[in-house]
């Protein structure tokens, strides 16, 4: 389109957009926002953001909007909950920056707000998407940070106080702490277990071998006290809950070598394990900081209920004035006001005439949702046109959008019982591990008192050696990277395992196999061309999706200029183009008052009341998603869809994509219910959604995967995020999935092997230490080298987006 | 082998040395974020501020 794209945010421009001067050279942008961003930056000296960007920055926001909004937050009852006082002289607050795309954001923010009067220090993290800023309360105040950030074209929202504390920095300090500990630890313990192992064929003198002992014991007993403190606190708690989860093998065997090799560095017989132990602790505690990075890669839930929850409410007064006030302080049978645009800030009654509201966050439905006075306004849903005047009817936990964020609660705390499976056949091999010393003990105590302990301990610290030890963390560990490297972030490890074992997978469409655009299906006109031109000239410009669909539909034909360009919220546009007054919009708009609504996606474009063309749009599929569905469906998974939308839209999408099972208008609950059925017949099924509206249901499935684009990616919540630009990742990443399982029960099986073959020889205590040595090591080098063949043979695919968040994981 | 006992003590120390600069460098931020620190001295490109600016600048900096 030669009409060109703004210089700030990328958004295609209207016929006479306003201009920017930038470092001295205009440019055309498309709104007031983003001129006033652009040109507050140039005033900064900051323009050199322009040319290190790597991505169009987000549409900045209107400039009145964000003074008004950033206002509020100066309101006691808000700041309370928003702003920490450290001392005297310094107040912090943390803050849900949108819009941050690259680190060319980062320096922005970072520049921009360093040169405010009063502000103390600014973080910015770009994964996380949040700011932390530290100020003096004398000089500043929040509302002038919030005004000082929309200036410079971004929208924040401050979190509650208690994100302050941010769990996720001090859960990945304390993991980076352990994982140095147990690295440090089991690289020296490693040196002293080599020189006794060495030491095993050339008669190291007992003085020596006992040093190098304690030496171990020196440097093994912070990793265990320390670094593995995590899964003795699991299992505790597990234990506690009166279950076997994953930790307490895991506890139990850390416990056990540790304790076997204490007794023998007492004693001065038999070998120590110090090395194993660290090594152990070591390769589970990487496994687990990949998949702790991965889950605070991928965005949390709390943090998308916060972006949905409205913050502010325009409250009438009794003598009629408009009060801007927190969300929060409202109260059954207050009166508020509703503007275009903005969220409807909680469940109420409309007592304007009509509106238009986009409810997709509670029905999924994407289509537009009509109301009338008298009508439910649900809080949380998006008003399309306005304003509307609306009286509260239920505020805080009562509202749907509250209930909504308690399905979630519970959906997820459903889903543990039945991972446990899993975890209780790793409990088992423990058990048995235990009943064979137990035999051996009881066994050689009739047998030789004296030898009993010798070989118990034989019993317990062979069969928990490394092979063992490394044969699910190494496979998992590498699957986690292999993935992440196509673009695929596993958020829970368990997901690797449901993924494999899928039989169902559940797509939602909106967002998940459609994106959000449109795209033009078909035009009913004498000369289409023609047609398409003259409504690309009204539309150019216009943000509404439909709008957009026609804009981009003619971009090969040669733009006309369209003026006295007059849109209609929720109607359409109208203008003039080459002296003929033109209408585009809905039947009833298009043709002034025939209101026989029959054809609800047709767009009409009419001359002076009589219609010149007709528009079919239809929603665009993803790239990729036929390939996607048709690699699941030929790898034996079946294929269902389950909507919100109406029937038509459901079955024509589900027609391209070759659906056959598909459910449409249905409510989150009734989503989670079939998920429910599916479950309950045997199934196991991996729901695939946006993971923002539809959060809730996908935590009701076995494997939730959430696909998002772009900025958003950050935002999703799910077990697996991938970029919705590489949907056929989805087939690649269960093809390595179900490898992984593959590799780790090789990997299980040749340490059972080693173990069966070993343990009785090492009972009878006819394995020599250096064999023992020998075989260990060896064994080891087995699984490892097993776990690297994971991902060997499936190629990838494409390459996923270059977005800053898919590139730098290892 | 006498030449052991100077030395494992010292490979323990540097252990211990290594350790804490480690857990200094943790909780100084060093870690927190590993994606954007990496990208800003290619951006660094200092311009000409206003004078009010440049003080609140050079501060942070």
């Amino acid at each position: 389109m030669n009409v060109g794209n703004c210089w700030h945010c990328g958004e295609p421009l209207s016929t006479n957009p306003p201009q920017a001067t930038v470092a001295g050279i205009a440019h055309a942008v498309c709104c007031n926002g983003c001129r006033a961003a652009a040109e507050w930056i140039d005033r900064l000296g900051l323009a050199d953001y322009y040319r290190l960007r790597s991505a169009p920055s987000a549409r900045a926001p209107d400039p009145q909007d964000a003074q008004r909004n950033a206002q509020t937050w100066a309101r006691p009852e808000l700041a309370r909950h928003v702003v920490r006082t450290l001392d005297a002289g310094h107040s912090e607050a943390l803050l849900l920056v949108d819009g941050i795309r690259c680190a060319a954001c980062v320096w922005l923010i970072e520049r921009s707000l360093s040169a405010t009067h009063g502000i103390a220090s600014v973080q910015v993290n770009a994964t996380a998407q949040r700011a932390r800023i530290v100020w003096n309360p004398a000089q500043t105040d929040l509302p002038a940070i919030l005004a000082a950030l929309a200036q410079t074209g971004y929208s924040a929202l401050p979190l509650d106080a208690a994100a302050l504390d941010d769990a996720r920095r001090r859960e990945s300090r304390a993991a980076l702490k352990r994982l140095a500990v147990a690295g440090f630890g089991a690289m020296q313990a490693m040196m002293y277990a080599s020189a006794l192992y060495l030491g095993a064929f050339t008669a190291m003198d007992a003085a020596t071998r006992d040093a190098m002992r304690w030496l171990g014991l020196l440097v093994a007993t912070p990793v265990v006290f320390y670094s593995a403190r995590p899964f003795f606190a699991g299992a505790a708690r597990a234990l506690r809950a009166r279950t076997l989860g994953m930790d307490v093998p895991v506890a139990l065997a850390i416990a056990l070598i540790y304790a076997a090799s204490v007794v023998e560095a007492l004693r001065g017989t038999g070998d120590v394990y110090f090395d194993s132990v660290s090594m152990f602790v070591f390769f589970l505690l990487v496994g687990r900081y990949l998949e702790m990075r991965a889950r605070h890669r991928a965005g949390n839930l709390a943090d998308a209920m916060a972006r949905l929850t409205p913050a502010f409410a325009d409250r009438i007064g009794a003598d009629g004035g408009i009060e801007r006030i927190a969300a929060l302080e409202l109260r059954v049978d207050d009166r508020v006001q509703i503007a275009q645009g903005e969220r409807v800030p909680a469940d109420g009654v409309l007592e304007s005439a009509a509106c238009r509201a986009d409810e997709a966050l509670l029905t999924g439905e994407s289509a537009p949702v009509r109301k009338l006075r008298g009508d439910a306004l649900v809080g949380g849903s998006l008003l399309l046109d306005g304003p509307a005047i609306a009286r509260v009817t239920r505020v805080g936990a009562d509202t749907a959008l509250a209930s909504i964020a308690a399905l979630v609660a519970r959906a997820q705390s459903e889903r543990p019982r039945l991972a446990q499976a899993g975890e209780r056949a790793a409990a088992g091999f423990v058990a048995r591990v235990l009943t064979l010393a137990a035999l051996c003990a009881i066994g050689w105590s009739i047998k030789d008192p004296s030898r009993a302990l010798t070989a118990t301990l034989a019993v317990l610290v062979v069969s928990c050696p490394c092979a063992f030890a490394l044969a699910v963390p190494a496979a998992l560990t590498r699957a986690l990277s292999v993935l992440a490297a196509r673009g695929v972030f596993v958020v829970h490890t368990d997901a690797i395992e449901n993924l494999a074992l899928a039989t169902h997978a559940v797509f939602d469409k909106t967002g998940t196999l459609t994106d959000a655009e449109l795209e033009l299906a078909h035009i009913d006109a004498a000369d289409r061309d023609e047609a398409l031109a003259l409504a690309a000239a009204l539309a150019r410009g216009n943000r509404h999706p439909v709008a957009q669909a026609l804009a981009r539909a003619a971009a090969e034909l040669a733009p006309r200029n369209a003026q006295e360009i007059r849109s209609v919220a929720g109607n359409g546009i109208e203008g003039v183009v080459d002296g003929r007054h033109l209408r585009l919009g809905q039947r009833a708009f298009a043709l002034e008052g025939d209101a026989s609504d029959t054809d609800d996606d047709a767009v009409f474009l009419t001359e002076d009341g009589k219609i010149f063309a007709t528009f079919g749009l239809r929603e665009r599929v993803r790239a990729g998603a036929r390939e996607a569905l048709d690699a699941l469906r030929a790898d034996g998974v079946s294929v269902e869809l389950a909507s919100g939308d109406a029937q038509a839209k459901v079955d024509a999408v589900a027609q391209r994509l070759g659906i056959e099972i598909r459910h449409a208008r249905m409510s989150p609950a009734e989503k989670l219910e079939r998920l429910r059925t599916l479950r309950a017949d045997g199934a196991r099924v991996a729901a695939v959604g946006d993971g923002i509206n539809d959060a809730p249901v996908l935590a009701g499935a076995d494997v939730a995967v959430a696909i998002a684009s772009g900025a958003e990616l950050a935002q999703a919540a799910g077990d697996i995020v991938l970029d919705g630009e590489n949907l056929p990742a989805l087939a690649q990443a269960r093809a390595i999935a179900r490898e992984t399982l593959a590799v780790l029960r090789q990997n299980q099986r040749w340490a059972l092997a080693y173990n069966l073959a070993v343990v009785p020889l090492g009972a009878l205590g006819f394995v020599p230490p250096w064999l023992a040595a020998i075989g260990m090591s060896m064994s080891s080098l087995v699984v490892i080298l097993n776990a690297l063949r994971i991902g060997r043979s499936v190629p990838a695919h494409t390459q996923p987006a270059t977005s800053t968040l898919a590139h730098s994981l290892p | 082998m006498n030449i052991l006992v100077v030395m494992i003590p010292l490979s323990i120390l540097l252990l211990i040395g290594a350790g804490i600069a480690f857990f200094w460098a943790v909780e100084h931020d060093q870690f927190d974020d590993m994606d954007t620190p990496k990208l800003l001295p290619l951006l660094d490109d200092p311009t000409p501020q206003e004078s009010d600016l440049e003080s609140e600048e050079t501060k942070d900096a």
